[in-house]
């Protein structure tokens, strides 16, 4: 796990909260991240002006419990992983996840950090696609996701989200959560 | 596309749909009827438009000369979208597109892929990618006595509320993937007119033998599954995320495996006539 000094967030990405989760529309990278409690709290923490002991503290006090800095350095960890932090030059060998999720213990009174993103669709992938036989202009529009001769070529039909590559940063983490 | 403008045209339509302005001609008299089932419902025939796009079918006349064929062609704009000796193909292909054209083009509205139907003054809807079964499971809320908005599109409103977009259902054939259309009336189901907020989102996946027994998704969770299937997201992110988040927080969100769409569609219906 990295350690940075003054982790500061994205300041081109769309966001929206819904109760205490923050969903995030990442325009450069075409990204969608819901960010749970734990995460959303470190995230709107991360002006460039709070270290990650400072971010424990002011979040350890919202939640009216002790938040541990490896905690902190958790959701970091998945923030960064998620493209949602600016990048900077990261320093000093510090535990891995595995680590400091024992380091976290089962037993906290907060969830822990979790991010689930997903990659936005092109219009041809978020709409029915064509069957087999049907005319095509291009491999998108079609079900087998093939496009021969200006035909959707028949036969295996691509299943929902295969065309969509979705990814849970920090999912190993899910049944953990206490909250 | 000056080329194509040098054809001669016997017949031209331009109308708007949902803010969009599209322009449809064709080279034969007596087509163009034949296209007007198929544009995007809520249509409006306009005098004075700026086409965003124009679609021109030339439609192959005359007697085929032994070895030759004559084929159709279809240009959105100048691209060519398709070609073929089929009529019905062709057209086909110009619903899928024009609809698809109107989803991502559309501003006053944010389209995501999914099933919609009506149930007590609440909207019920069924996101969902192709294969997943929104068409069935809308079906069957018909048949239970909803009210028919969309198999296609849940059309998000800057409050939140979903528009109908009520084009003829499309189910599917077994084995080929094709699609028959059926009208909401010979369903037996009745067609919806005005906005509704949205009473529940269901996010499901057909798996044969499953049970249905849906967990809720909490309310972020539930945005980011509408944000997968909106089809503007990428050209319009900001307003897709203010219409889906003002969705999101009206709406209760439940995700589950299911079966037999009778069994899910009756437990959703259920659930949603609970107070």
């Amino acid at each position: 796990m990295k350690e940075r000094a003054l982790p500061r967030a994205r300041k081109d990405c769309l966001s929206r909260e819904l109760d205490d989760e923050v969903v995030i529309y990442d325009p450069q990278r075409h990204e969608g991240h819901c960010l749970n409690a734990t995460a959303a709290a470190v995230w709107k923490l991360c002006d460039g002006k709070n270290s990650a002991s400072q971010i424990a503290l002011i979040v350890s006090r919202q939640f009216s419990a002790q938040v541990d800095e490896s905690v902190v350095q958790l959701a970091l960890e998945y923030l960064t992983d998620a493209h949602l932090l600016v990048e900077q030059k990261t320093s000093v060998g510090s535990p891995s996840r595995r680590v400091a999720l024992r380091r976290v213990g089962m037993a906290a009174a907060f969830a822990l950090p979790l991010i689930t993103s997903i990659v936005a669709p092109t219009p041809a992938h978020a709409a029915t696609c064509l069957p087999g036989g049907a005319l095509c202009s291009s491999g998108a529009q079609c079900c087998s996701g093939i496009c021969l001769l200006g035909k959707c070529l028949l036969g295996a039909t691509s299943k929902p989200g295969a065309k969509r590559r979705s990814s849970i940063v920090g999912a190993e983490f899910e049944s953990g959560e206490t909250q | 596309m000056k080329k194509l403008d040098r054809l001669g045209w016997a017949e031209g339509l331009a109308f708007s749909t949902f803010g969009v302005g599209v322009g449809v001609r064709v080279n034969v008299p007596g087509v163009l009827p034949r296209l007007l089932p198929l544009l995007p419902p809520g249509w409006k025939k306009s005098r004075r438009l700026v086409a965003q796009r124009v679609y021109s079918l030339m439609v192959a006349e005359g007697c085929e000369r032994a070895g030759m064929r004559r084929l159709h062609v279809l240009y959105a704009d100048s691209a060519r979208l398709a070609r073929g000796p089929g009529l019905d193909l062709l057209l086909e292909a110009f619903e899928a597109d024009l609809h698809l054209h109107t989803a991502e083009a559309s501003s006053d509205m944010t389209f995501l892929h999914a099933g919609v139907v009506g149930w007590q003054g609440r909207a019920i809807v069924v996101p969902g990618r192709s294969f997943s079964g929104k068409t069935t499971l809308v079906r069957e809320m018909l048949r239970l006595g909803a009210t028919y908005y969309s198999d296609e599109f849940a059309v998000v409103d800057n409050l939140g509320l979903v528009h109908p977009f009520a084009r003829p259902l499309g189910i599917r054939e077994e084995g080929s993937g094709a699609q028959t259309k059926y009208t909401a009336e010979r369903l037996a189901a009745t067609t919806g007119v005005g906005p509704l907020p949205v009473g529940i989102a269901v996010i499901s996946e057909y798996q044969m033998g499953a049970q249905w027994r849906p967990v809720p998704l909490s309310q972020g969770q539930g945005a980011l599954e509408l944000l997968a299937n909106s089809v503007a997201v990428r050209r319009q992110p900001h307003k897709t995320l203010i219409r889906i988040h003002e969705l999101a927080r009206q709406a209760v969100f439940l995700r589950g495996t299911r079966g037999e769409a009778r069994e899910a569609a009756s437990s959703i219906l259920r659930f949603c006539s609970e107070p």
